[in-house]
């Protein structure tokens, strides 16, 4: 079902993320594009929803490491990891959005990863239940925020529709982890 | 050893100057580039007069007088560019190659590798000054044309600087009277010179010489401005061991050595510009000396290895190139022969030092498991004697990334004598700084942190310490005041005080005060100790002056350099006896990068913390527990120590726990001391430590983070944070009760 193109590895994604994310976009349908310029996102699950972020702001997809957790700190921080040698502070985006629990109960274990985002001030990791697959979206396949209703807020960039896929919330992950 | 340190403090100067002078050239590079297209590039010539701007700060560190009054000069010229004063034309940039040229000379004379280029000095120095002379509206640097030592001008303030050039200006002659005055009589003496003096002119300033043989007396030397014919000045000021001279314009020379310019300094190519430039032949009097009698430059000159700025149509760069044999002046060769490394980088090296300190244990782990079968004993004996190497490698390692690290106080503590001298002269008080220890070594990033904290210690044992002139002879002090900065090695730590010998801090008054910013009520301030009281001058808000002064009053107080020094991991503490004087004593870790900890467990958790700020660890016996004010103390050695219990201090959730048995902390931050109780002692171990995210920075009681081996990471505990937390909190409780 998949296209054997190898996708081309954006610049932003160092040198040790390169196989898992190859694995994830390899296992993922390519769409090619009828015009327009292509972007990339991952898209990955938290509680009930699917979710998404633009590629070039993940650095790295982790298995979970032993988090340490940091007493006093918000409620949203699960604690600080290291990822070989390098001290990184761990988000919980459904704590922090208030997301629930998907209904069929706590994510996974072996599902749940970490997703590996530069801020430029900072490595943090982003909790998620689960990892879908890397989408390429077309201009056409994202739709404002509005298309949600209302007053969204700032850190919801936009709808995507891939063709094949579900509906995907576009996040701007940077902003929501340095606050 | 002392040898070492100042080579390796001279050796960081020599590489930052010649980075700086390198990176100034290729600036007036670019700006010739600029200048030939007929544009101009404001960023650039700021960029230029930052430079020069730090090359004079550096050089002023350093003593080197020299660089520092070209510098002061071009600074000058630089300024009048920046603020479109004057015009940079191909003959001013001319100059500024000159002045690089004279840096890379002056830097390898320093070292040894050629003679002080002072002549070529002086001439840039009077180039630059004429140039001042001819920009738009007038004034401008004509102090430059007399015949004063560069190191002079570079020590004297603003203020006497602005004097002197505005009586310069206004055409006053100018003197230099050299006195030795005998210590005893030193006040009395200067007094009565003064008053001879003045009707004369204006005294702009007086300098010891440091000259002189005769060690009771101390020989100053005070620049007199005046109209005022020198035989006059001579006949009139006397009664006194003095000689007086005038300080002559440069250009105004023994006149009988001057030929007047001939035609054939004037330069027919590019002429025009010269012309444009120096005004009529008249001012070509000013032409230093040598530029006037030498003879024009052979054209090897230009073929020895110059460096393509020096221009054709530049009359003294020719002759300056021609007076000596070419080759050996101009040298594109740095002189240092070292590497400027970003701390960052060594902070990555730690860091993989880190890791491998990991590798090591799980070695070790393994070497264990082998040594358990007893087929593998041989196997065993090599697999320990490899570890043992190892990490005998690792240890060399880490001491040698320390090292580097390391830097002498002596950098900071030579910019503070600058700003003694300074201040003490603004202020008009007599201060004798005197410093110990500056080839104490401590860690970079801390010495970086460490001049605004010692600055404003200084400053307030200038402004708040040392009392004026009449009230030290009030109480029978020596009239010069006294400031101390010692710094010594302590251990793992580095020990910096600064103690003067001023009227000390009156309790009573900071009390006074306390009161009255609300710090504390006021029946509570009655039961306050000595130590207590003297502690609140570091409360937030604090300062003993109603109005700020010029010296100490600029929004920084004594509760920021506790905070600043706080977060180096140091310590401060304040004695202060009225009438004696004051000590601040900082205490500080030798360095950020390393430190020795206790790990503890609670809850499962495990903590690290600071043994630097750990007394001792003893079991807790829950039933010695005392409640006093609704709060847990115990009494230890004979004192009371208030207890912390650090799960319900983090939140932990309470978890029923088998009759264990557990310990005490007692964590000590000057002479406050909290227990702090926990469920385990693991063990010490030095580890490297680690600042936590950005997004944690308000998350107050943790120093940082380290790995503990099994892929695991521990928090290490900000003590004193903690402490003050817990004292912090008793006393709120004790003084909303005051106020019931």
């Amino acid at each position: 079902m998949s296209e054997a193109r190898t996708p081309r590895t954006p610049r932003a994604i160092d040198k040790y993320s390169n196989k898992s994310l190859q694995k994830v976009e390899r296992r993922g349908t390519v769409r090619r594009a009828q015009a327009g310029n292509l972007e990339e996102y991952l898209a990955f699950v938290l509680g009930e929803d699917a979710y998404a972020v633009h590629i070039s702001h993940i650095a790295e997809i982790l298995k979970p490491l032993p988090i340490t957790e940091v007493p006093r700190a918000r409620r949203d921080v699960v604690g600080v990891m290291s990822v070989r040698g390098r001290l990184v502070t761990v988000l919980d985006l459904k704590r922090r959005f208030s997301i629930a629990e998907a209904k069929t109960g706590a994510p996974s274990e072996s599902k749940t990863r970490i997703l590996l985002v530069d801020t430029g001030e900072e490595l943090m990791g982003v909790l998620v239940d689960e990892v879908l697959q890397v989408y390429r979206l077309a201009e056409d396949e994202i739709e404002p925020s509005s298309a949600l209703g209302g007053d969204q807020p700032s850190h919801i960039t936009g709808v995507g529709r891939p063709h094949a896929g579900p509906l995907l919330v576009l996040l701007d992950l940077r902003p929501v982890i340095r606050g | 050893m002392g040898d070492r340190d100042i080579d390796k403090a001279k050796d960081e100067f020599f590489s930052e100057a010649q980075e700086i002078v390198d990176g100034l050239s290729r600036d007036l590079l670019a700006l010739d580039e600029v200048i030939k297209t007929g544009g101009s590039d404001a960023e650039l010539v700021n960029d230029v007069f930052r430079a020069v701007h730090t090359l004079k700060g550096l050089s002023g560190l350093f003593g080197a007088a020299m660089m520092s009054g070209l510098s002061h000069e071009l600074e000058d010229l630089l300024d009048d560019l920046r603020l479109g004063r004057i015009e940079l034309t191909p003959v001013v940039l001319d100059l500024l190659f000159r002045a690089v040229e004279l840096y890379g000379k002056i830097l390898s004379a320093a070292k040894g590798d050629g003679p002080e280029p002072a002549d070529e000095v002086k001439t840039l120095l009077v180039s630059l000054g004429q140039v001042a002379q001819n920009k738009a509206g007038g004034g401008g640097s004509v102090v430059a044309q007399y015949e004063l030592d560069p190191g002079l001008l570079g020590v004297l303030t603003e203020y006497e600087e602005h004097r002197l050039r505005t009586n310069l200006q206004a055409g006053l002659s100018l003197f230099k009277l050299r006195v030795a005055f005998q210590l005893a009589t030193i006040d009395s003496a200067l007094d009565e010179l003064k008053a001879k003096t003045r009707p004369h002119g204006e005294i702009i300033t007086y300098l010891p010489t440091g000259e002189g043989t005769d060690p009771d007396a101390v020989e100053l030397e005070i620049l007199v401005a005046t109209r005022t014919p020198l035989a006059t000045l001579r006949a009139q000021i006397t009664g006194f061991n003095i000689t007086i001279d005038e300080v002559r314009r440069r250009d105004a020379g023994p006149q009988e050595a001057y030929q007047p310019a001939g035609p054939s300094i004037i330069p027919t190519k590019g002429g025009q510009e010269v012309s444009d430039f120096f005004p009529p032949p008249a001012t070509f009097d000013a032409l230093p000396q040598q530029a006037r009698t030498s003879v024009p430059p052979p054209p090897t000159a230009f073929q020895s290895g110059a460096p393509p700025p020096i221009r054709e149509r530049d009359q003294t760069a020719r002759m300056e190139n021609a007076r000596e044999p070419g080759p050996r002046e101009l040298s594109l060769k740095s002189v240092s022969q070292t590497v400027r490394v970003d701390i960052r980088k060594l902070d990555s090296l730690m860091n993989i030092v880190g890791e491998l300190a990991i590798v090591r244990s799980m070695l070790a782990r393994m070497g264990e498991r082998v040594r358990a079968r007893p087929e593998l004993r041989d196997f065993a004996s090599d697999m320990e004697r490899v570890h043992r190497a190892f990490d005998r490698h690792l240890m060399q390692m880490q001491n040698g990334i320390l090292e580097v690290r390391m830097v002498p106080l002596g950098q900071v503590f030579d910019k503070l004598a600058r700003i003694v001298r300074q201040l003490s002269r603004e202020a008009d008080k007599q201060v004798n700084f005197v410093i110990t220890g500056a080839e104490t070594e401590i860690d970079k990033l801390i010495v970086e942190e460490l001049s605004d904290p010692l600055m404003h210690m200084i400053r307030n044992a200038i402004d708040h310490g040392i009392e004026d002139r009449d009230g030290r002879m009030r109480v029978g002090k020596p009239i010069v005041g006294t400031i101390a900065l010692n710094a010594f090695q302590k251990g793992n730590h580095v020990v910096i005080e600064v103690e003067d010998d001023g009227a000390g801090m009156d309790p009573r008054r900071i009390v006074e005060i306390a009161v009255r910013r609300g710090m504390v009520v006021a029946d509570e301030a009655q039961s306050l100790t000595a130590k207590e009281i003297l502690a609140l001058v570091f409360t937030p808000g604090f300062s003993t002056r109603d109005e700020a002064t010029s010296l100490s009053g600029r929004g920084v107080g004594m509760d920021i350099v506790k905070t600043n020094i706080a977060k180096l991991g140091g310590v401060v503490d304040i004695t202060s006896e009225l009438g004696i004087g004051t000590k601040v004593t900082i205490v500080l870790p030798i360095t950020l990068a390393i430190i020795s900890v206790l790990f503890v467990e609670v809850r499962d958790q495990i903590f690290s913390v600071p043994l630097a700020s750990v007394e001792e660890a003893i079991v807790f016996d829950e039933s010695a527990v005392r409640l006093v004010e609704g709060r847990e103390v115990m009494t230890q050695r004979g004192a009371t120590l208030p207890i912390a219990r650090l799960a319900r201090m983090f939140r932990m959730e309470e978890r029923p726990r088998k009759n264990h048995r557990s310990y005490v902390v007692i964590g000590t931050v000057g002479e406050r001391r909290v227990g702090f109780v926990v469920d385990k002692l693991i063990g010490q171990q030095d580890i490297v430590v680690k600042a936590l995210g950005k997004s944690l920075t308000d998350v107050r009681g943790f120093a940082g983070a380290t790995e503990l081996g099994d892929q695991r990471v521990g928090l290490v505990l900000d003590v004193a944070s903690l402490i003050d937390e817990v004292l912090a909190s008793e006393q709120q409780r004790l003084a909303e009760r005051g106020l019931q």
